[in-house]
């Protein structure tokens, strides 16, 4: 039995997957803020799983998160070098909101009294230009004792190049405050850079005491139910790690939820034999997709939290699974602006009232109140029946754009679902063809909420390969996460020019790094036939900032190798940017990623031989399909399909809690492992 | 589906603006990744972006506050100059003409490209980046002692660097010749011409997919839809007549200083900037083209109606500049220009200092103004080869009648700039950084407080180097508000390491520094807001736990005795007592 749980803000979620009969169940319940681990207790319980057969246990939340956002971290203090203790504050200084001369920047996590400073000084290459002066790292200490600190961070600078300091800053810390959790940064990322450093340092630091007392409350709860030492929690680089790490590096969790979904996509598209696919989540509030080649999903050390257009936000460099996001859900509001064009969101109606069709006094029109209007949705079938939708509220809620359009709400709620979709084919294009891939080389998963209902319209326009709709598309997510292996990323910044630096050279410093990625799994009690590698090198045309991933060989790398790393370097930096130049290269960024492979449940492929088109039909529905005008389209119910149909467009899929819309210009094919498979004749 | 006049219905409009606007994305996007300057790549000292057939803008993407305005022209002078049949697919033009034609200084170059759809131009992508070196008489090309633009580095007056996709090698010989660091510059074209090309291709796709004429119709909107919003904010000002007047220091050759002003009329349909009486261009280069003054202009237009508009030629229909020419602003060939933003900042900052009383909202307390770049050239110890830094530095901006000022933040010119951290700097240019960190210092009292200035110290690693460097507002203070107090200075201090008299300046042109010497980079304090004894006492005593103000300015400016190791408030003094 593998189960997955995921913390939501208002609800938490379980999936598990038995293995014997390839079963997938799901159960949720209420959220419980004061207890987190609680509300897992209670998902176990409502399931009904045999606890002490599991085999695999993995949890991902949104406590970490929402600690940050909500500022319910620990009153936390900072340790910098002497002349540095502003950093924090000064962040990169810029002023994102251009024509705003009233603008605040982010305000930091630690206030200025609790940043204090001590001498010591590495430069660039590593080498010591002042020792560490141990008295001041004392006084700092008694400081913190003094104003009752809950966590500590602390930054060097050059710490990347010779953690030194820090490390005996830290032994320091820990002797004297022995019940105060201490990130020392270099721990977290070996990444140049030092605000960005020292806030991934602090924020970690920030939710230590949160992390810590709810995974332990959990582990304790798991164990007392007979669990065996199965549990894992999801980072954000769409791995796992041990609940240890998770208390330890609680930071690297932060995105744990959405990144599921893309690792998720990335093992479906293994299993079809499809490795390069882009995944698309339409949930209630927002959109997000991420592209994923050759079946590795794109990993980024350029987060932000809180981070919007016109708004800095804070970095945090730690490896997160590159999704671009968007504020278009079923549960985006649509409005007129003060010059008088149509939006769609980023205002959500949210679960509550939500949209104005749930009748639960929402009176704005939403994607979905559009869904319903164009004939998408069946009011009397959304999740299963259990909310019966009120389409004439729905209709009232889109009368007023209507009216200001001057056209009729049927065309209004046609509009609402065209712009939605334009914002998601501009995220999806973002993800795709503004990086130089195009989509008609990749098939799309679309799940979510309202992945199935969007995707047949984005693919038309995408030109997509195919469309690919999982099983239980509303709970995919959860499910990703049952497929996860333990991950750990190492990113390490030592500039070299690459005609200066020697093949045996960049062979040690992968082995070092992978040596301590090796250390790291071990450490997580993952045997060594089960470990696997991976290299990347973050490089760029000498003179150039930013850098080009290049994935680098494995083992001993040889002078010849050398050549063909540059050329590679070469091609990638064409394809993103459409020119390459006769310059000399570096080496910036070192990244390893150590994986701890766990067996994965086979999926279990379908009886072929039963069912019958007749027998899934459930009617026909009058549809808005845009361009394609008005049809009487047939509706069918998607567990009741037969394996291995193909059925001709227009139509309707429905099932509890998941709509596929197939155009007229589409055909469906339900596959042996029930996934729908739409296909599009382009014109 | 209903269709509006041009038989478009309104939501496929929303749509293509949409879209247009995710072009000038996409353009800036690649020309930051793939640029070779740092003042590009982290400065973000360039913009991108679209016009119509005309030249009008469709849309821009900007680094820095203050290029709002140099795209459309620099589009209008490459139609005055070659017209619509002189200019072919492909053709990608080049120029940096400070006088008329979109450009700034020389160091700002712009490539213009023009796109073709059915034969026919149906737009033009442009883009201007700050080049870190384009030649002169100084490394880095800006000097604060040119007196004509000779001294200032190539001229590029409007020529063809590609002929339908062809690169003019003998055009690429020549600014290899002529530039000090030729590969980042050549660099820097490729990355601009890469992200036009992006541009031209983007806006082709949409035209296959939605048509010319729709295409034309989206663009109309966009403009149209900008204008209608600007226009309901400008009903919301007061009318009136607002004015404003101050002093730029001087310009780095001659005394200053030099009067300028600004006489601001508001109507329910028209803003318009006078500036007529301001000083005549000088013969240092601080002196402005029109091109900056129109720019600068915009920018506050902007910000004293709507910031989060969508930029496009819209929003500047009613607007209205008036100036004389050869003023400081409108300066003409062949007058020095290289180091044009310390003007181009005041009038900027003179239309803020007029409309702020009336829109405190939008408009805090004046700030220490400056980019404040310093210049510091040599060869890097370690690897031998010439380094050139270039950056702005960040200071404090003024307090609002609803908030303190910012700490350390960068000035109006600039925006979605970012500092060089303190691990790439010492890597790449071989010094070494002592502190980063707010500068304490008298200015900025107020119920408000002025935003932090900033210390940075740059040790010279290497044998010897050159330091230039243009620090305005070194005489005349950022202005404070409701009776907040100004703020304080920016200056350069040079403290040399054999122990001579250390140098304080607001302007220096390479100065030959030494191993060991310290040049250290101060900017002011943002003026304050409000009467400082109406700042409630726990925030004095917050600002004191905290340093940002010390027990004495508690003391004396505040009227707050505070004991600095417990806290507590020992008495209440000055005013704060009369009012007890």
């Amino acid at each position: 039995m593998r189960v997955a749980t995921d913390i939501g803000g208002t609800f938490t979620d379980l999936v598990y997957l038995d293995e014997k009969t390839g079963q997938i169940g799901v159960a949720k319940a209420s959220t419980t803020p004061a207890n987190f681990a609680q509300g897992v207790i209670d998902t176990l319980h409502k399931s009904a799983i045999k606890v002490p057969e599991t085999t695999f246990f993995v949890h991902g939340s949104t406590v970490i998160i929402n600690a940050l956002t909500e500022r319910k971290g620990a009153k936390t203090a900072l340790i910098t070098t002497h002349g540095f203790r502003d950093v924090l504050e000064i962040t990169r200084a810029n002023r994102p909101d251009l024509y705003n001369m009233y603008y605040t920047k982010p305000k930091p996590f630690v206030p200025r009294y609790l940043r204090l400073e001590v001498r010591e000084r590495m430069n660039y290459k590593g080498e010591v230009l002042e020792p560490l002066h141990e008295e001041d790292v004392r006084r700092a200490a008694e400081f913190f004792r003094k104003e009752n600190v809950e966590a500590i961070a602390v930054c060097f600078l050059h710490s990347y190049a010779n953690p030194a300091h820090e490390i005996r800053c830290g032994e320091i810390l820990r002797e004297m405050l022995p019940d105060i959790p201490v990130t020392l940064s270099h721990e977290i990322t070996q990444e140049w850079r030092e605000y960005e450093r020292t806030n991934t340092a602090v924020l970690n630091s920030y939710v230590m005491p949160v992390a810590k007392f709810y995974l332990t409350n959990l582990e304790k709860n798991l164990a007392e139910l007979g669990m065996g030492k199965v549990y894992h929690i999801m980072q954000s680089n769409g791995g796992t790690a041990t609940f240890e790490m998770g208390k330890r590096v609680p930071i690297n969790t932060v995105e744990s939820g959405p990144v599921a979904g893309v690792i998720g996509a990335a093992m479906i598209g293994n299993l079809i034999g499809e490795r390069n696919v882009i995944s698309l989540d339409v949930g209630g509030t927002t959109a997000k997709t991420s592209l994923v080649e050759n079946g590795t999903p794109r990993i980024t050390t350029e987060y932000k939290i809180e981070w919007r257009r016109d708004y800095a936000g804070y970095p945090i460099l730690a490896p997160t699974v590159d999704i671009v996001e968007i504020g278009a859900g079923g549960g985006s509001i649509a409005w007129v602006d003060n010059a008088g064009a149509l939006k769609v969101g980023p205002v959500s109606a949210g679960a509550d009232p939500g949209p104005a069709c749930y009748g639960r006094g929402g009176d704005k029109p939403t994607v979905t109140d559009a869904n319903v209007l164009a004939g998408r949705i069946n009011p009397d079938y959304f999740l299963g029946g259990e909310i019966k939708l009120d389409v004439e509220n729905a209709r009232r809620a889109m009368k007023p754009i209507a009216d200001h359009f001057k056209v009729s709400v049927e065309e209004a709620a046609m509009g609402v679902i065209r712009l939605a979709d334009a914002n998601m084919i501009n995220a999806l294009k973002l993800v795709s063809v503004r990086r130089g891939y195009d989509p008609r080389d990749f098939v799309l998963i679309a799940f979510g909420g309202g992945g199935a209902m969007h995707a047949g319209a984005l693919a038309r326009e995408l030109r997509v390969k195919e469309v690919l709709i999982p099983n239980e598309p509303a709970v995919f997510s959860a499910w990703g996460m049952l497929m996860t292996d333990l991950r750990y990323d190492f990113i390490r910044t030592t500039i070299r020019r690459a005609d200066q630096i020697s093949a045996a050279a960049l062979t040690e410093i992968y082995c070092g790094m992978e040596a301590v990625a090796r250390q790291n799994l071990l450490d997580q009690h993952i045997p060594d036939e089960r470990m696997m590698f991976q290299r990347f090198a973050d490089m760029r045309y000498l003179g150039q900032e930013h850098t080009v991933k290049v994935p680098i060989p494995g083992g001993v790398i040889t002078e010849e190798m050398m050549s063909e790393i540059c050329e590679r370097f070469h091609r990638l930096h064409e394809h993103a940017y459409t020119f390459r130049l006769d310059t000399l290269i570096e080496f910036v960024n070192y990244h390893v990623t150590g994986f701890g492979i766990v067996d994965k449940p086979q999926l279990k492929k379908l009886d072929g031989t039963q069912g019958s088109l007749e027998a899934a039909r459930k009617g026909t529905r009058r549809v808005n399909f845009d361009e394609l005008g008005y049809h009487e389209a047939p509706i069918y119910e998607r567990s009741l399909l037969p394996v291995g149909v193909r059925i001709q467009g227009p139509l309707v899929i429905e099932e509890p809690a998941s709509t596929t819309v197939v155009f007229p210009d589409q055909t469906v094919y339900r596959d042996e492992y029930g996934f729908l498979r739409i296909h599009t004749a382009y014109a | 589906m209903a269709r509006n006049g041009n038989g478009v219905d309104p939501f496929t409009l929303e749509i293509i603006s949409e879209s247009l606007r995710a072009i000038g994305d996409e353009m800036f996007v690649t020309m930051q990744r793939t640029s070779m300057s740092v003042i590009i790549y982290e400065t973000l000292d360039y913009a991108t972006g679209l016009t119509d057939a005309q030249g009008r803008l469709i849309t821009q993407g900007n680094g820095v506050t203050l290029f709002l305005g140099t795209l459309d022209y620099g589009v209008r002078s490459v139609l005055e100059k070659f017209g619509y049949d002189g200019l072919k697919p492909g053709d990608i033009v080049i120029t940096n003409d400070p006088y008329g034609g979109g450009g700034t200084h020389l160091s700002d170059v712009s490539l213009i490209m023009p796109i073709f759809y059915d034969g026919k131009i149906v737009a033009f992508a442009a883009n201007k980046g700050h080049w870190t070196e384009v030649g002169g008489m100084a490394a880095g090309s800006w000097t604060t002692d040119s007196t004509e633009i000779y001294q200032e580095g190539l001229q590029f007056p409007v020529i063809k660097i590609f002929e339908e996709g062809k690169i003019n090698q003998g055009l690429v010989d020549l600014i290899r010749a002529n530039v000090r660091t030729p590969d980042m510059s050549i660099g820097d074209m490729m990355a601009q011409a890469a992200s036009l090309r992006i541009a031209e291709r983007r806006f082709r796709e949409l035209c296959d997919k939605y048509g010319v004429e729709t295409v034309t119709a989206g663009i109309e909107k966009l403009m149209n839809d900008s204008e209608t919003l600007i226009r309901q904010e400008l009903r919301k000002i007061p009318p009136g007549v607002y004015e404003a007047e101050d002093y730029i220091d001087d310009d780095g050759i001659s005394e200053g200083p030099f009067k300028v002003q600004v006489k601001v009329t508001v109507t329910p349909d028209k803003l318009i900037c006078d500036y007529t009486g301001s000083h005549p261009q000088v013969l240092g280069p601080v002196n402005a083209g029109w091109t900056a003054l129109v720019a600068a202009a915009r920018a506050i237009f902007l910000a004293l109606t709507d910031p989060s508009i969508p930029t496009n030629d819209g929003c500047f229909r009613p607007l209205e500049i008036i100036c004389p020419p050869r003023t400081i602003f409108t300066a003409e060939r062949p007058a020095a220009v290289s180091t044009y933003w310390e003007t181009m900042l005041y009038a900027a900052d003179l239309i803020w200092k007029a409309m702020a009383p009336v829109l405190p909202h939008r408009l805090p307390a004046g700030h220490f103004l400056s980019v404040c770049a310093p210049i510091i050239a040599g060869l890097h110890p370690d690897t031998g080869s010439l380094f050139i830094l270039v950056e702005p530095s960040a200071g404090g901006w003024g307090a609002g009648a609803t908030k303190d000022g910012e700490n350390g933040m960068f000035c109006v010119g600039d925006g979605e700039t970012y500092n060089v951290p303190v691990e790439v700097c010492e890597q790449r240019y071989g010094v070494l950084v002592e502190q980063y960190a707010y500068d304490i210092t008298e200015g900025g009292a107020g119920k408000f407080r002025g935003g932090r200035g900033m210390v940075r110290d740059y040790r010279i690693l290497a044998d010897s180097a050159q330091h230039t460097g243009t620090f305005g507002r070194f005489k005349f203070l950022p202005w404070g508000m409701a009776g907040g107090s100004p703020g304080s200075r920016n200056y350069m201090k040079i403290i040399w390491a054999d122990g001579r008299e250390p140098l304080i300046v607001g302007k220096i042109a390479r100065l030959p520094v030494k191993k060991g010497d310290i040049v250290r980079l101060v900017t002011g304090t943002g003026g304050g807001y409000g009467d400082p004894y109406e700042r409630p006492v726990e925030k004095v005593v917050e600002d004191v736990r905290d340093g940002y103000i010390t027990p004495e300015m508690a003391r004396d400016q505040y009227g707050v005795v505070v004991d600095p190791e417990t806290l507590q408030v020992l008495e209440l003094v000055g005013k704060r007592a009369q009012k007890q």
